[in-house]
């Protein structure tokens, strides 16, 4: 989880916007365009961050954005104007971006890792060719602005970028305004989903969070920011060479999020002054000796390596992190946990539900029907198509024969987030938290969801105090969920789903890992669960499933062998043919 | 909830003779420990069973005994007179142990044929016993098939492919995961039959299997997991006797 | 029409020599499960070893007799001394560490051959152009470019397909865990993997040495074609690469002629287009 950047970051950051806005007053034209350009670049690596550190999409065509950005001020500027409109710029240097990435996006969002990586480094590579290859905007010559935006008041100009020092003073206000932005944004509602998705998108999609929208929408304003670097870029010189959309560029970027330390954000301003810093000292002979300085991409490279073997944290790593903040319950959660609770639990219903994959049935013909306020448990050997039973169920997978009823409505063709939104929630095989959150916030990210059926910010506080407490996991809430024991872990998925208002729990395997004591608690809280939740648990532990189970059903082969109380399964003989074989048989002949 | 253990620990195997001698394995996925201080020996020429529900780790224990898993720093894998733990799973495959995975782990993009030649060398001792013509003996189907895909086979012939490419490897120990699993009854019929053959041969010979009876019969000893932990370690006999006993730990 | 025809010549010859360095890019990431950026400086290695070599020996052909090796032994100090810490690691520190290699390659190269633009000659056993119709004359050193690196596309898949090495390769891209229970020590596979990948690389930087100008950036150009190569066969795929690059080829030299303005964007789009209807690629990712 994003936090608030720590004291000492903050006087930090701090120190370096003064020290970026006092420039004028000590160093000479070089240095205040050097420091203009890195507040340029650190924008558009800003919001790349947003893109890598937040939403988990690794974008190699980034530069394309902020080169869209330097252009649009270039399309608003034409050289017979007197005096270019600095918000019409800045406004079309935002636009111009957003809009082409609003398109592009459409498409890559539904691509993953490494094609992910390659359909944004085409489509930037292709936003290059057209502006290198056609006369556009001058070509591969690059574009000149020969008249620099400005801002009239009332027919005085208050800020004209051909001014080199108004320039550095809006870059400062730009970068910090950036700043506060994707920070606030990374820690909204909005960007604690973002955050989910590049923890676990399966999970979030289970919760109900439609993951490609939330991607697409972290894209495009991604883009948006970084095409406002590209505008103060475009205000340096006047000048826009084709190559600041390229490949290159766009690498450049990537490897300053890097060096500054992925997620944290302000990492990635540092990476860009460190970056910028780097070259500039490893150029310089004078303080490096002209042996490095001539050759100075090659220690460049090997800073570099270095880096990202020795420290793949970055130099976010190096600065303290501040603790969470504190969770506290509601105000009213004493009194109204009840209403938090779900209504009513509902009952579940399949008729002859299957799954093919190509020639392979997995499930058969299934029909059973599970009644509220149970314990249900699915049992069978290895291969018996549980798993993609639980995964119909949810919605994880579509079905190819049947009907699923949730208390006698059809929700057979339900995606996987519409059924949560119904109040189908299931934890999976493996333990899904989201490790770098804190169990407060699992459950107020799950709690997220209910705002889909309508309910207040209050009533999602109230769901997170219930979930916590239902849970026993109050006492734990400010650790994070990395830190907890495996255990405990799975504790807290189920409080995600309580807290995201399932009423129905699919627990695939709550139990495997757990030792006894572990295993004991597990079963106490499902059972106290039970009271107003209807669960569905697989498991193989079969002490716990008849210590616990209301009812077991048998599956095999993908068909229901046999469903009942746990004491007619115990007894019956397919049950124990289909678990000990034919040796079932000589058991009762002993 | 109270688990009565039975005691494991009066083992019947001096490791003075044993060909494996595994002690102290502790095998965790993350944080989640999956074995608990485990200890497997098989003998030469002996075939043992190792059972447990689903879930127990008895896939974790062949998977640790091959080194694809660490069994952690207390974990010690003696075979032959040679300490493996910690060896690289090719070290250890050339060592002597083959091990047919559940899933079978049939190359999709190789033919029957590559699949087994690709296998093909000579035992630790360099003994080459198994040869592409005596495993088309033992497989005839596989002859049939050799110049089909391996994801064109059947769920039985990629079984036998499985177990005949382990064979070409010219293993001391063979051990198998599942390997009748999912299959039709004359299938596994023809798969147990062939394990008993390799059996003769005086291979030494893990099997984890659920259908007890057919493992009854092959195997002269078994081991029982249950969370991790060994809960019995007997010869068949001992389990035959005790239906009660099996009930516990592998019914439901 | 003469023009079309030469430029469908260019394009094939251009789609074989992209295919020589798309084929190595495809193995190291189907195999090793690495994304290289660097692979375009083994092309760029591959050129200017040609031209010294063909300096020294005189023949670009010996050159590449000589250069290969080489190539190769690089590859693997690469593979030991970088790569091998990447395997397992997230693509962005792998996009990162080789990025950061061609920052040092290129350098490099500049310290070694400075930044002008070089030419290599074509043997003189080969050079002069053959009449194929009355108004139509072709290179030879082009045309035996083409039948050399069609020559040698063969034989990769004769290796891959027949040989043992290739069995092996073919084992470990679809299950790299059964090969290890097998014996086969995986870190010497995937160095044999890079270095063949680098020489491969490197070799049609040779050949082409005498067809294009040895250059600086002439590397980074042909590492986004392979990547595209890559995308539009499906990663891991030979089969696919081998069509992908053919298509490119034949597409990037047409668009030349007909779309001089989009020449640039041709290439991309045809690789949208594809993603777009086949998200995953033209083939499945095993190699057969």
């Amino acid at each position: 989880m994003i936090r608030l950047p720590s004291l000492p970051v903050l006087a930090l950051l701090g120190l370096l916007l003064i020290g970026f806005a006092a420039l004028p007053a000590f160093a000479g034209p070089y240095e205040v365009k050097f420091a203009t350009r890195v507040l340029a670049t650190a924008v558009f690596v800003l919001g790349l961050d947003l893109l890598i550190g937040v939403t988990g999409l690794v974008s190699f065509g980034h530069a394309a954005w902020f080169g869209l950005g330097a252009y649009a001020v270039w399309f608003v500027t034409p050289p017979d104007w007197e005096a270019a409109n600095l918000p019409l710029a800045l406004l079309a240097a935002v636009a111009l971006p957003g809009v082409v990435a609003a398109v592009v996006g459409l498409f890559a969002v539904r691509t993953r890792a490494f094609y992910f990586i390659m359909v944004t480094l085409a489509a930037s590579q292709m936003i290059f060719a057209f502006f290198h290859d056609t006369r556009v905007a001058g070509g591969s010559d690059g574009a000149s602005i020969d008249v620099k935006p400005a801002l009239e008041i009332a027919g005085r100009t208050v800020l004209d970028l051909s001014n080199r020092n108004a320039l550095l003073w809006l870059a400062v206000a730009a970068l910090a305004l950036a700043y506060v932005f994707v920070l606030t944004l990374a820690r909204s509602r909005f960007g604690r989903v973002l955050q989910g998705l590049k923890a676990n998108e399966t999970r979030m999609n289970a919760l109900g969070f439609d993951g490609a929208k939330y991607k697409w929408a972290s894209f495009v304003i991604a883009a948006m920011v970084a095409g406002l670097g590209g505008a103060i870029y475009a205000s340096i010189d006047g000048f826009v060479p084709p190559e600041i959309l390229g490949w290159r560029e766009s690498g450049l970027a990537i490897m300053m999020v890097v060096l500054g330390g992925v997620g944290s954000l302000w990492g990635a301003i540092l990476g860009a002054l460190v970056y910028a810093l780097a070259e500039e000292i490893l150029k310089s002979s004078d303080l490096v000796g002209a042996a490095i300085s001539d050759h100075w991409p090659i220690a460049m490279g090997v800073l570099l390596i270095a880096a990202v073997l020795g420290a793949p944290k970055g130099l976010a790593g190096w600065l303290p992190e501040r603790r969470a903040r504190p969770w506290s319950p509601p105000a009213d959660a004493e009194t109204s946990t009840a209403a938090a609770a779900p209504s009513r639990p509902p009952r579940l219903e399949v008729d002859g539900l299957r799954r093919t994959f190509g020639g392979l049935t997995a499930v058969d013909g299934v029909a059973v029907a599970f009644e509220p306020a149970r314990i249900h448990a699915v049992i069978g050997p290895n291969g018996a198509g549980k798993t993609t039973f639980t995964n119909l169920l949810s919605g994880a997978l579509p079905v190819s024969g049947g009907t699923i009823r949730l208390d006698g409505v059809d929700v057979t063709a339900l995606s996987a987030p519409a059924k949560a939104r119904r109040g189908i929630g299931r934890s999976f095989q493996r333990t899904n938290v989201l490790p770098g959150f804190t169990v407060a916030e699992n459950c107020e990210l799950s709690a997220q969801a209910r705002g889909f059926a309508g309910a207040s910010r209050a009533e999602e506080a109230r769901a997170v105090a219930h979930a916590l407490a239902a849970t026993g996991l109050v006492d734990r809430a400010d650790r994070t969920a990395a830190s907890l024991s495996h255990g405990e872990q799975r504790q807290l998925e189920i409080a995600m789903l309580i807290a995201s208002g399932a009423k129905l729990l699919i627990l695939d395997e709550p139990l495997a890992g757990s030792g006894p004591e572990e295993t004991a608690r597990l079963t106490a809280l499902l059972k106290d669960l039970a009271v107003d939740h209807t669960i569905l648990i697989i498991e193989h532990d079969m002490d716990a499933v008849f210590a616990c189970a209301d009812t077991v059903s048998v599956l095999v082969g993908g068909r229901l062998l046999a469903h009942g109380a746990p004491d007619e399964i115990r007894r019956d003989a397919a049950v124990r043919e289909a678990y000990l074989g034919r040796f079932a048989g000589l058991e009762d002949a002993a | 909830m109270t688990i009565a253990l039975a005691t494991p620990t009066t083992s019947s195997v001096p490791t003075g003779e044993a060909l494996l001698a595994a002690t102290g394995v502790a095998t965790a996925h993350g944080r989640i420990p999956c074995l608990r201080d485990v200890a497997f020996a098989v003998r030469p020429g002996e075939t043992v069973g190792l059972l447990g529900r689903n879930g127990m780790g008895k896939t974790t224990l062949l998977r640790t005994l091959t080194g694809l898993l660490s069994g952690g720093p207390t974990a010690s894998i003696r075979f032959r007179g040679v300490d493996l733990a910690g060896r690289r799973p090719a070290a250890i495959a050339r060592a002597g142990i083959a091990l047919v995975p559940e899933g079978r782990g049939i190359f999709p993009n190789l033919t029957v044929h590559e699949n087994l030649i690709l296998a093909a060398r000579a035992g630790p001792s360099g003994k080459r016993e198994w040869t592409l013509p005596r495993v088309f003996d033992l497989f005839p189907r596989l002859a049939e098939r050799r110049a089909n895909w391996g994801d064109q086979l059947s769920g039985g012939e990629q079984q036998m492919l499985s177990i005949g490419r382990a064979l070409m490897t010219n293993p001391e120990l063979l051990m198998l995961d599942e390997a009748t699993e999912g299959l039709a009854p004359k299938v596994r019929d023809e798969i147990w039959k062939t394990l008993r053959i390799v059996a003769a041969t005086g291979m030494a010979i893990v099997v984890v299997d659920k259908n007890l009876e057919d493992l009854f019969e092959l195997a002269d000893r078994h081991v029982i997991l249950a969370k991790g932990e060994v809960v019995f370690e007997g010869p068949t006999a001992a389990l035959t006797a005790d239906p009660a006993l099996v009930h516990r730990w592998l019914g439901v | 029409m003469d023009l079309v025809l030469v430029q469908i010549f260019n394009g094939i010859q251009y789609g074989f020599l992209i295919f020589l360095a798309a084929s190595g890019l495809t193995l190291v990431f189907g195999i090793l499960g690495v994304i290289n950026l660097a692979h375009g400086s083994f092309y760029m290695l591959g050129a200017y070893l040609a031209l010294s070599l063909t300096e020294a020996t005189g023949d670009v052909f010996l050159a590449c007799l000589l250069g290969i090796p080489l190539a190769a032994v690089f590859g693997w100090a690469i593979e030991r001394l970088f790569i091998r810490r990447l395997y397992g690691r997230d693509h962005l520190q792998q996009v990162l560490l080789t990025f950061a290699l061609i920052l040092i390659f290129n350098e490099v190269q500049r310290m070694l051959w400075g930044n002008y633009p070089h030419s290599v000659p074509a043997p003189t056993w080969l050079s002069g152009s053959i009449r194929l119709t009355d108004t139509l004359a072709y290179p030879i050193y082009r045309l035996a470019l083409t039948v050399i690196c069609a020559a040698l596309a063969a034989a990769m898949f004769f290796v891959i397909r027949k040989t043992g090495v290739g069995r092996l390769i073919r084992a470990g891209e679809s299950n790299r865990e059964m090969t290890e229970l097998l014996g086969f020590d995986a870190n010497r596979l995937y160095g044999l993997v890079f270095a063949a990948g680098v020489a491969l690389a490197a070799l049609a930087g040779m050949l082409a040495a005498p067809v294009e100008s040895v250059y600086p950036g002439i590397g980074e150009r042909i590492l986004i074609i392979s990547f595209v190569v890559v995308v539009i066969g499906g990663i891991g795929s030979l089969e696919g690469a081998f069509l992908g690059a053919l298509a490119i080829g034949v597409a990037d030299a047409l668009g030349k002629v007909f779309l001089p303005d989009f020449a640039g964007v041709l290439v991309y789009a045809l690789m949208a287009t594809v993603l777009v209807v086949r998200p995953a690629g033209l083939f499945g990712r095993t190699i057969r």
